[in-house]
């Protein structure tokens, strides 16, 4: 409960003080949703321009920015401080972490507030709320289940390929550099149904880079396009749980690679 | 009685890659990187004592970091035994956390955003310390740090004498039985380090902690420290009092005397060396390793020849470390 506490504790401070500037808080969430322009065009192109995409309808396509901008949104509001890890180490942050009785993961997320979510999340609700508005689908119970695990999944995974990048940096600060590698390729092929794309592009970001499991298979599986997809339907069906799985062994990760942090200047 | 830090055979060796000259030895490097080994702190061994306050000290790069990172559970050693208030920090680091509190002089670890004064309560929170124990741990680190005047401010926003004294204080609060200090007093102004030497004596005093402290500052080892563990290349060069240190590294006294007749035949007294002779001024200086203490020679003197004036010129420890480091370094070099 103690944890609990110190976490809304210290997040509410963190708040509070980014409110203090108030130029600096108002941009920072104008910056959160400027960012997603990308995503903003591409579906007012997909919505006024075109029909479907990859054999999907407009309306079910954009039930996969939706998914992944949400399930981005609340990975930069809850976990996204893992993102630039290597800053933390190069300014010592991760030594005063580890002079304290808590968990560094934890100190990592509590670093700051991300103001810029509000932005993320901003843009990503208004475009669930126009995917959902404009969707065929009859969103039963299981369905709307399925889609807040699918959210929750998207996030986890998220944060699980940031925690790789993280603890790698834990050891080499360079990877960092990966991460943004990382942001670029989430934000670029994310929105897309990936049966567009090449097959050797489609399976790298299904094995190599799960990319795939973040909104692409479940909004197939929700719009019943789940078999169409080159992967088993079960694959594709389990990707929430497979996001937590992921993130359960990315923490496992983190804090092997804790146990080997060398520091910074020796 | 048992050691409040209990230090064994700790090494830590970092591998890193040798750089080989020019573009061809950077391409080279790349393809066949060559790995070396790099031995930060080699099989160190020592012991402090509840309530005393050991001064770590030794050249850049000898070690000093490595081994507080260690002791502080930062870093896992790569061999060896270390035991801080009864606990192996890399171990049990969040169990060690509650037993220690740190301070390093070129890092904050405070909350930049927040004004200091919540940064303390968030940490009242963390280490589960009751609010009246805390209030009152607070007001007395007031009277002595004068926290009160800036402890609404933000961190980011405090002078680096200010945020150093926010810093002890926060490694302080929870009443941590042992603390370590890496160069607290680094860029202080003088009145500043005064205070905070003057807080960490009553630490050390009043309140029996044990503090193992970093500095190349002599004076403050000087007036804090009675011990001082001396370390170069990542080994233990010399573990022993002030005393001790200024003996074995060429405790450089002279004693000026002034006699009362010109003409009177002057020679060595025993383990004292005669300098230099020009009419009535003479200068001793010691002679080996036997030679006496300043104040012994200086009784010698008085006692061997009548003398109408007499002055003594003692080295202080800035040159005691200064030979110090020079010897071993030679040493090292030879080796």
């Amino acid at each position: 409960m103690n944890a609990v506490r110190i976490v809304w504790r210290v997040t509410q401070l963190n708040f509070r003080a980014q409110l203090e500037y108030r130029t600096e808080f108002l941009m920072m969430i104008a910056i959160g949703a400027i960012w997603q322009v990308s995503v903003i065009v591409f579906a007012t192109v997909l919505l006024t321009r075109f029909a479907g995409m990859g054999g999907w309808d407009s309306s079910d396509v954009l039930l996969i920015p939706a998914t992944r901008m949400l399930a981005h949104g609340l990975f930069v509001l809850f976990l996204g401080r893992v993102h630039g890890l290597g800053r933390h180490i190069q300014e010592g942050k991760i030594d005063a972490y580890l002079l304290r009785p808590m968990p560094v993961y934890r100190q990592v997320q509590l670093e700051h507030f991300p103001t810029n979510a509000i932005g993320d999340l901003t843009v990503a609700v208004g475009l669930m709320v126009g995917a959902l508005g404009r969707s065929h689908l009859d969103w039963t119970p299981g369905r709307i289940a399925y889609l807040v695990a699918a959210v929750l999944g998207g996030m986890l995974l998220e944060a699980a390929l940031f925690t790789v990048v993280a603890s790698a940096s834990l050891r080499f600060p360079a990877a960092d550099y990966w991460g943004r590698w990382l942001e670029e390729l989430l934000g670029t092929f994310g929105s897309y149904p990936l049966n567009v794309l090449p097959r050797a592009v489609g399976g790298f970001l299904t094995y190599g880079l799960p990319l795939a499991f973040v909104a692409y298979f479940p909004a197939a599986v929700l719009t019943g396009h789940g078999h169409s997809t080159g992967a088993p339907y079960w694959l594709a069906a389990a990707s929430p749980f497979l996001g937590l799985l992921a993130y359960l062994a990315s923490r496992w990760l983190w804090r092997w690679a804790l146990g080997h942090y060398t520091g910074v200047n020796g | 009685m048992t050691a409040s830090i209990e230090v064994r055979g700790l090494s830590r060796t970092f591998h890193t890659t040798v750089r080989r000259p020019g573009f061809t030895g950077v391409l080279r490097s790349l393809v066949n990187p060559e790995r070396v080994e790099k031995h930060a702190v080699s099989d160190i061994s020592f012991d402090v004592a509840p309530g005393e306050l050991l001064a770590l000290l030794g050249p850049n790069g000898a070690g000093k970091s490595t081994t507080i990172k260690m002791l502080t559970g930062i870093l896992t050693p790569t061999s060896g035994e270390a035991r801080v208030a009864g606990v192996v920090p890399y171990r049990e680091r969040e169990r060690n956390a509650r037993n220690i509190g740190a301070v390093f002089g070129q890092r904050t670890q405070l909350w930049w955003d927040l004004p200091v004064r919540e940064s303390f309560s968030i940490l009242r929170d963390i280490y589960e310390v009751p609010k009246a124990e805390h209030a009152a741990r607070l007001r007395e680190f007031d009277e002595l740090l004068e926290l009160s005047s800036f402890w609404d401010t933000r961190v980011r926003h405090l002078s680096l004498g200010q945020r150093v004294r926010c810093d002890l204080a926060a490694a302080l609060l929870h009443d941590p039985p042992v603390v370590f200090l890496d160069e607290p007093t680094i860029g202080m102004d003088v009145v500043v380090k005064e205070q905070v030497r003057e807080f960490l004596r009553y630490q050390v005093a009043e309140r029996g902690r044990t503090v193992l402290l970093t500095t190349h500052d002599m004076t403050e080892v000087e007036r804090l420290a009675e011990r001082v563990v001396l370390v170069n290349h990542g080994r233990l060069v010399l573990d022993g009092t002030l005393d001790e240190v200024r003996r074995g590294f060429g405790s450089t006294w002279q004693v000026r005397a002034t006699l009362a007749d010109p003409h009177t035949p002057v020679g060595p007294l025993p383990g004292i060396a005669l300098v230099s002779h020009d009419g009535p001024q003479v200068v001793f200086g010691p002679d080996g390793p036997a030679a006496p203490t300043v104040h012994q020679a200086l009784k010698l003197v008085i006692e061997r020849y009548e003398v109408t004036g007499v002055a003594v010129d003692e080295a202080d420890l800035e040159d005691v470390m200064r030979a110090a480091y020079a010897e071993v370094r030679a040493k090292a070099e030879a080796a």
